[in-house]
């Protein structure tokens, strides 16, 4: 994945402020970069620069790496969703595939 | 599935919807004969177990409160019991188990602990969710209870009950049934009685042939197109993907998923086309923010190769669903960080 966030990217971040039913909104900067703003906080999501994460999110000015897009989602609804308290996920341990 | 494997079927539905009722009939039913029973009884006193005639040596009554919300370990060292006298001869060697949960009863932390506990997993299998609705008090009681919607929209079967003292079905509550939970069957159990083959053998496992029956489990809603059947509270959905999915984005999709609608997932299934294993699907199971490992069948049980994935919801839209999948697959599959 290279360059600016995707349309899908910025489609799932608006679908997930609906699904969690928190006030916001999304933009795309001139340079691609995607901007919500909720909450009374700024968040700038774009694509790292280097090889350990995938994505930048910056909340209010400070920069966090995410390794995936379950990560970006964790780190916007934290930051938008005062009452959020992320549920103890809890997945059976198996193999990915069958053996 | 191995051929010793014991379904463990629920049964479910608000206070004085019948469940007993038919429960006694079918245990009356030779089909029955060799299945152990757990009545989970509300309140100090319980008396449904003096109304059912099984065997006594399996038949198990958990007084100590609500399955749902004190006694899970309890439900699961039961459970571990009963295996444990069926193994060492000194009980029927019962084929099936049915828990008779209270009519205050969330199900689906009970449907957690068979899914998940360590101890029990590999002997039991979940043979599906059977809620009785009283024709009678039914369409007051969805209205009203919160958890009744929510025994209503877990079912594999829906049994109506005391049709006997309201002639058919009111329209609006079979509308409210089709409503929360279009996939499963409404049934009519008269006085208690019916067919005991419709009742049970709903679940992914088919205890007559000893075989997975994801077709039937699914049930309609995961045929043909994606469609909502809309409530103000309880949705149920089904996403299709045509396009495989790879093991890894699975995982990050179940997990964003239980992550953030944990609470508002009441029950998740599907059949899943995995990238990495085209000729053997992953059947995936999954009640709140639990997720049950996948179960691999040997073969695709039809032509049609499409994941479809059957979701009953409240208040978790659709689309977002849709595009959390799809986002995540375009992840995974696109070039890897650092390019």
């Amino acid at each position: 994945m290279s360059g600016a966030p995707t349309d899908r990217v910025c489609e799932l971040l608006a679908q997930s402020l609906v699904a969690w039913r928190v006030a916001g909104t999304i933009e795309r900067a001139s340079d691609g970069v995607l901007l919500i703003g909720g909450n009374a906080k700024d968040i700038r999501i774009e694509r790292a620069p280097h090889a350990m994460f995938r994505w930048t999110v910056t909340v209010d000015g400070r920069k966090r790496g995410a390794i995936s897009l379950v990560a970006v989602l964790r780190q916007v609804r934290e930051a938008l969703d005062p009452g959020y308290a992320a549920v103890r996920v809890r997945i059976a341990a198996a193999a990915l595939v069958p053996s | 599935m191995s051929a010793d494997t014991i379904p463990v079927s629920v049964l479910t539905g608000f206070l004085g919807s019948g469940k007993t009722t038919m429960l006694r009939h079918l245990l009356g039913q030779p089909e029955f004969s060799r299945t152990a029973v757990i009545i989970n009884e509300f309140g100090e006193v319980g008396i449904d177990h003096e109304l059912i005639e099984a065997s006594e040596d399996s038949f198990i009554e958990l007084q100590t409160g609500c399955l749902c919300c004190k006694i899970r370990t309890d439900l699961a060292q039961t459970l571990q019991q009963l295996l444990r006298r069926r193994d060492e001869g000194r009980c029927v060697p019962f084929d099936r188990i049915v828990i008779e949960t209270s009519g205050l009863a969330d199900p689906a932390p009970i449907l957690q602990t068979l899914m998940t506990d360590a101890s029990i997993a590999g002997r039991l299998v979940l043979g599906g969710v059977v809620t009785t609705v009283d024709a009678v008090n039914g369409a007051a009681t969805l209205a009203r209870e919160g958890i009744s919607q929510k025994q209503v929209a877990v079912a594999d079967r829906i049994v109506l009950t005391k049709l006997d003292l309201t002639g058919p079905a009111e329209p609006a509550l079979l509308r409210r049934l089709e409503q929360l939970n279009a996939g499963a069957p409404a049934l009519i159990a008269d006085h208690g009685r019916i067919d005991p083959a419709l009742v049970f053998n709903s679940g992914l496992y088919d205890p007559r042939t000893k075989s997975t029956d994801v077709t039937a489990w699914l049930a309609e809603e995961a045929h043909g197109h994606a469609h909502a059947r809309h409530d103000a509270d309880i949705q149920v959905y089904a996403i299709m993907r045509r396009e495989p999915i790879p093991a890894v984005a699975l995982t990050l999709f179940l997990e964003a998923l239980a992550e953030h609608c944990g609470n508002d997932m009441l029950r998740l299934k599907g059949i899943v086309n995995i990238l990495e294993s085209p000729d053997r699907p992953a059947v995936i199971h999954g009640v709140q923010h639990v997720f049950h490992a996948p179960a691999w069948l040997d073969r695709w049980p039809s032509g049609d190769r499409s994941s479809r994935i059957v979701v009953i919801t409240r208040r978790v839209p659709q689309r977002w669903v849709e595009v959390l999948l799809a986002a995540i697959v375009e992840e995974v599959t696109d070039v890897p960080a650092g390019r």
